[in-house]
């Protein structure tokens, strides 16, 4: 709904031609300050004004144990801090209230050094105790649990005021991406709140660079510096300001009157819609490293459940035309490895070079289905052994435009080969809940987002992710399992070893590679945009020390740490 | 609806949720599996404590909270577009009639019904783009500046009249043919009375018949219809609040939907429902007040 409203209104604007934007003469005449775009900067010149949710009006919680997108965007960006912060294009864990990390030689005991002289916003120190206390009531309240911390956590102790001990119940070394990301919360304030599941935390006490609620009003909101912020002289922002739009569509628009100075949203055409509007002061950067678009196949399912079938049906997909067409040319074509650019370190050469499924070519697919024994039918359609055409459905969200022109393009590549599939568009719930529950032929989809490719092979091809069609499956919506791929996982989960960590991703990527399991289409782009009027030093190609965009909490922190007033 | 509230979570998580985080959500939330009869008893008791609910989708606030962001907002927005489009419209219909085949008459109609044609939001987006965004005549979003607190001062005042131009506009350019036309058809109608040539053979002035003789009598069906327009225009200044970021209530029933968040949803209705209640309310005193014939004796 909201990108079709977009769509609509970007049409119109390009239909305007490109307009100069600026205001009317008539604004000086006006005797009270006229509300507009320009005298509301001019005023407010030391905010920092970001745009991330997408609300109409704000409701006041800054709990950061409840699950992301329901407290405030900076309660886990700007207000409270993990105990380290891994940066997606530098690919390296960046020390933030932890300095340290151990591990034992089993793997089973993890030792963090807390950080001296951080303080708490109201001037008490941090502590380990306040880190324990922290897991704790992850542990007492299962619902806070989100990271699933407490799947492989034994116990966590606080052996002096700036050591942490984290004792697992089996060596995986990957969850500690999970540990080192919580956001740590204040024993002396959190141990009197009655119910943490509940609690609103109307007034935070965080470590993080931005802690006083200076406005809350329900159609924008300011955050004030914390006083003791621990990074000396740091953050060279004044305050940061929430204006509240409901959707892209006017998120975009306030871009356009320069009225953000960060935005993190999907804008078409972006070079002649924003760039143009001011050259010197509106930029964009889209680094791939988002998750990747990839389109599942149910490989319970006749045929899906033959590899030729996938890779066949991956070969017809024109994916050069998927990018330019359905996304503006922001992204390239995947390999058959379906790592994004996140992943460039643990990127095996060869299994790039042996994944020629993703590749378009048509006759080589023809010749697969040919081989699978689905012959075409006097309607051009591909008959298998049982008789039955390969007529299917790909599931995409309703308004997800991008999504759908992909699907289209997708759709009319298939019949080429003679798979007579069609475009079925869902609202978001019903859209997740079928593929979660694997009753879908084909549908769009994404992989997961986690630093290292173990997740992300783990989420397609683990048979511990592997859920009964019919029974909700948090990942592995396509539902298949590999036995060799759960040993390789359970060899990486034991290691730290960055040698024999790549050895392992490396063969996992061959496995893919071999196997199929989804059909990966382009990276996704990290959609980060800024206007350097009123602020510098934002991240971008020439200065890659963090993504932009603000989608992607906790590593926002860099940002909000480094940008300067001009 | 296919889902339930509980997978729209999930799903809302990408992921990142645990099974038993759902369980202990569910608890939570106040699912429960008692039998319906129960749960009604137990619904209607908390209503009559003000006590709606936990929103879902903005868990963990109460509905009562969620609402109370922008009821007011609302509840203004659309009482003054409904206000404005109905006295216009139903001036612009006594003013055409009365002049018939007039150039009022026979161009007005066809031009607002046209554009009553467009969907609230299309116009609501045409003015944004025109006088918000080209000409900058009027902002663009929200309910008043951003840089002053709501307070009883002329600044805030005139700030929320501002800000309110381009939203109501939409909404009376869209709604303003109903009320003309139909004012139009009555009164053609009580025009050809008896006692309307009476009144004309009695002398007395043209403005008096028009608006003591003719309109008074035309304008009953209008007043019905006036009660009822409420609902649907809380319902059509709904997409016209979200394209001007207006803090109001019309963002939150997308948002209860998507998400399934059942206990916000039967909130906004509850509340739209009472609207229009009121506004009914409203009429039937402004009927007895019309039409003598009501009032009983």
């Amino acid at each position: 709904m909201s990108r079709r409203l977009l769509m609509l209104c970007m049409s119109l604007l390009s239909l305007g031609g490109l307009v100069n934007c600026s205001k009317s003469p008539k604004e000086g005449a006006q005797q009270t300050p006229a509300p507009t775009a320009k005298t509301e900067a001019a005023v407010k010149a030391t905010a920092l004004t970001i745009t991330q949710e997408q609300q109409a009006s704000w409701i006041r919680n800054f709990n950061p144990l409840l699950v992301p997108g329901t407290a405030r965007w900076p309660t886990r960006a700007g207000i409270y801090e993990p105990l380290m912060i891994y940066n997606t294009v530098k690919g390296e864990l960046v020390p933030w209230l932890a300095v340290k990390h151990e591990w034992s030689a089993d793997n089973k005991k993890l030792t963090l050094t807390l950080r001296p002289g951080v303080k708490w916003s109201d001037g008490q120190p941090f502590t380990a105790k306040d880190v324990a206390f922290t897991f704790e009531l992850l542990k007492k309240h299962k619902a806070l649990d989100f990271p699933a911390v407490w799947a492989f956590l034994e116990s966590v102790q606080a052996k002096d005021d700036a050591t942490v001990e984290f004792t697992l119940s089996r060596p995986f070394v990957p969850g500690m991406l999970y540990v080192v990301h919580q956001p740590i919360v204040p024993e002396h304030k959190w141990k009197d709140v009655a119910d943490p599941v509940m609690y609103k935390n109307e007034t935070p006490v965080a470590t993080g660079p931005f802690t006083e609620v200076k406005v809350f009003q329900n159609q924008v909101f300011e955050l004030g510096r914390n006083p003791h912020y621990w990074q000396q002289g740091k953050p060279a922002v004044e305050s940061l300001r929430f204006p509240a739009y409901p959707g892209n569509d006017q998120a975009n628009l306030a871009l356009l009157t320069g009225e953000l100075d960060w935005a993190g949203s999907f804008v078409p055409d972006i070079e002649r819609v924003f760039v143009n509007k001011d050259k010197d002061n509106n930029h964009y950067w889209f680094p791939l490293v988002g998750n990747t678009t990839t389109l599942y196949v149910n490989t319970t399912k006749k045929p899906f459940d033959d590899v030729r079938v996938r890779k066949a049906i991956s070969m017809a997909i024109d994916r050069e035309q998927i990018v330019k067409v359905a996304m503006y040319g922001y992204t390239r074509p995947s390999d058959a490895t379906g790592l994004s650019d996140t992943h460039d370190k643990w990127r095996n050469p060869e299994a790039v070079a042996a994944g020629d499924w993703t590749r378009l070519d048509i006759a080589k697919a023809n010749a697969l289905l040919d081989e699978a024994g689905f012959k075409k039918g006097e309607d051009g359609v591909r008959v298998g052994p049982d008789k039955k055409p390969l007529r299917f459905d790909v599931n995409c969200v309703t308004g997800w435009s991008d999504w759908v022109r992909a699907a289209q393009i997708i759709t009319q590549n298939l019949k080429q080969i003679g798979i007579d599939a069609s475009l079925k568009t869902y609202d978001f719930s019903p859209y997740f809940e079928r593929v979660q529950k694997g009753e879908y032929d084909m549908s769009m989809g994404w992989t997961s987002d986690e630093p290292t490719p173990y997740y992300v092979y783990r989420d397609l091809m683990s048979s511990e992710t592997l859920r009964p069609t019919g029974e909700l499956a948090a990942r592995n919506w396509n539902r298949f399992s590999n036995k060799e791929a759960d040993a390789l996982l359970k060899a990486f989960e034991g290691t730290n070893d960055p040698e024999e960590q790549k050895k392992i991703a490396h063969q996992l990527q061959m496995i893919f590679v071999q196997n199929a399991p989804v059909i990966p289409l382009f990276p996704g782009p990290s959609w980060g945009e800024y206007s350097t009027r009123r602020f510098t030093n934002f991240p971008n190609k020439d200065n890659p020390y963090s993504k932009l965009t603000p989608n992607s909490p906790p590593e926002n922190l860099f940002v909000l740490v480094e940008v300067k007033p001009k | 609806m296919p889902g339930d509230p509980a997978s729209a979570m999930f799903a809302r998580f990408a992921g990142q949720l645990q099974p038993e985080a759902i369980d202990s959500l569910r608890v939570a939330f106040g699912f429960t599996d008692e039998p319906l009869h129960q749960q009604y008893f137990t619904y209607v008791a908390h209503l009559f404590q003000g006590d709606l609910g936990l929103s879902i989708a903005y868990f963990p606030s109460k509905v009562t909270d969620v609402i109370a962001t922008g009821l007011g907002w609302t509840l203004l927005l659309s009482g003054i577009a409904v206000i404005i489009s109905f006295a216009l419209g139903t001036a612009l219909g006594v003013v055409a009639t009365w002049k018939r085949g007039g150039w009022l008459d026979s161009v007005l109609p066809p031009v607002l019904i046209f554009l009553g044609a467009f969907p609230y939001f299309w116009l609501a987006m045409v003015l944004l783009y025109t006088l918000g965004f080209v000409l900058g005549a009027f902002p663009a979003r929200h309910a008043y500046s951003d840089t002053i607190a709501p307070a009883l001062s002329a600044e805030f005042i005139l700030s929320v009249m501002q800000h309110m131009v381009l939203p109501v506009s939409a909404i009376v350019i869209a709604s303003l043919g109903g009320w003309m036309l139909s004012m139009r058809s009555t009164m053609v109608g009580v025009l050809a009375e008896d006692y309307i040539t009476m009144a004309n053979a009695k002398g007395l002035s043209q403005k008096r018949i028009m608006f003591h003789y003719a309109a008074r009598n035309a304008l009953l069906p209008n007043i019905t219809g006036f009660g009822m327009a409420l609902g649907f225009v809380l319902s059509g200044s709904l997409l016209t609040e979200i394209v001007f970021s207006y803090p109001g209530q019309g963002y939150l029933l997308i948002q209860a939907v998507r998400n399934q968040d059942y206990p916000l949803m039967q909130g906004i209705f509850l509340t739209i429902t009472l609207a229009v209640l009121g506004a009914n309310l409203l009429v039937d005193i402004l009927y007895v007040w019309l039409d003598p014939r009501t009032r009983a004796r």
